[in-house]
């Protein structure tokens, strides 16, 4: 497999390291609900076919920390992006306001 | 007293010369390097303040761009690896802290990194051996940059000019590790 990073180019598998289900986000450990939340957060995956969104670090190269969109049945790459951007624009749809 | 002139000692401990003519190997000890590190929300000023002080733009791709005596390779996203020779007893570090203050870091690297410079014409067959990118010209042509690995170990590779030369960097504990791979990489081209 090779990762298409958005700052380095195309580099192979060997490079990254895998980080983690990229469509969770960390639940409010202050909520009356933080109990279950972190339970779903860290345990509990759907394993679904099709296209996964994945963190990949790209630890021998830039450093980057990247959403990866792979089909976990054809293993076809189809959008790569770096989660620093990801998340801002995930924080900003999420403040209070936002039409998004 | 008498002044005394302090050398540091090379990274590179067993070192040998690599005999013919396809392929030479040099340490190269004397250059002083400086990361430069940009605060959040900064990026414009630096990028303004190296404009006015060397007349370039930094690269915002893995590049290499010299002005003034100063190299500034790209090393990820808002950071660049600022690389001179230490002739004049230049300090990089002194040189450029005083221009980024509040704007960015300045971290001292020349003990920190262990440079080597790989040339001729099977150079790149000698870097094939350990290097996965692609050093093709086609791919990979004087004035790139890439941070990657040659035989397990993390190097920042440039290609320097068309002969072609090739400076490579990476921590300065593992120079003798990377040069055992690298004397066997060789091997076969020496004569
Ligand atoms: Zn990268």
């Amino acid at each position: 497999m090779r990762i298409q990073c958005p700052c380095c180019g195309e580099r192979s598998l060997d490079e990254f390291t895998y980080y983690g289900d990229a469509s969770v986000t960390r639940p409010n450990a202050f909520a009356p609900t933080a109990m279950s939340d972190y339970h779903a957060y860290v345990y509990q995956r759907d394993n679904r076919d099709g296209d996964h969104r994945e963190l990949w670090y790209h630890a021998a190269g830039c450093h980057a920390c990247l959403v990866v969109t792979r089909n976990v049945r054809s293993h076809i790459i189809s959008d790569v992006r770096i989660a620093r951007e990801v998340a801002r624009e995930r924080d900003a749809a999420a403040l209070p306001g936002s039409t998004s | 007293m008498a002044n005394t002139q302090w050398v540091a000692a090379s990274a590179f401990v067993e070192w040998r010369d690599i005999p013919g003519s396809s392929v030479s190997v040099t340490r190269r000890d004397d250059l002083t390097m400086a990361n430069l590190g940009v605060f959040e929300g900064q990026s414009d000023k630096v990028l303004e303040v190296i404009r006015s002080a060397y007349g370039i733009d930094l690269p915002r791709t893995p590049k290499i761009v010299t002005a003034r005596g100063t190299s500034f390779l790209w090393y990820g996203p808002n950071q660049w690896l600022a690389v001179a020779a230490r002739e004049q007893n230049r300090d990089l570090e002194l040189e450029l802290e005083p221009l980024f203050s509040g704007v960015a870091s300045i971290v001292d690297q020349t003990d920190a990194r262990a440079v080597v410079e790989i040339s001729g014409h099977r150079a790149r067959d000698v870097l094939a051996k350990g290097v996965p990118i692609d050093l093709h010209p086609s791919a990979f042509k004087t004035g790139d940059v890439a941070i990657t690995h040659a035989s397990h170990i993390g190097i920042v590779i440039c290609q320097m000019d068309d002969n072609p030369t090739y400076q490579i960097s990476m921590f300065r504990s593992f120079a003798d590790s990377f040069a055992e791979w690298l004397f066997h990489s060789c091997e076969e081209f020496s004569n």
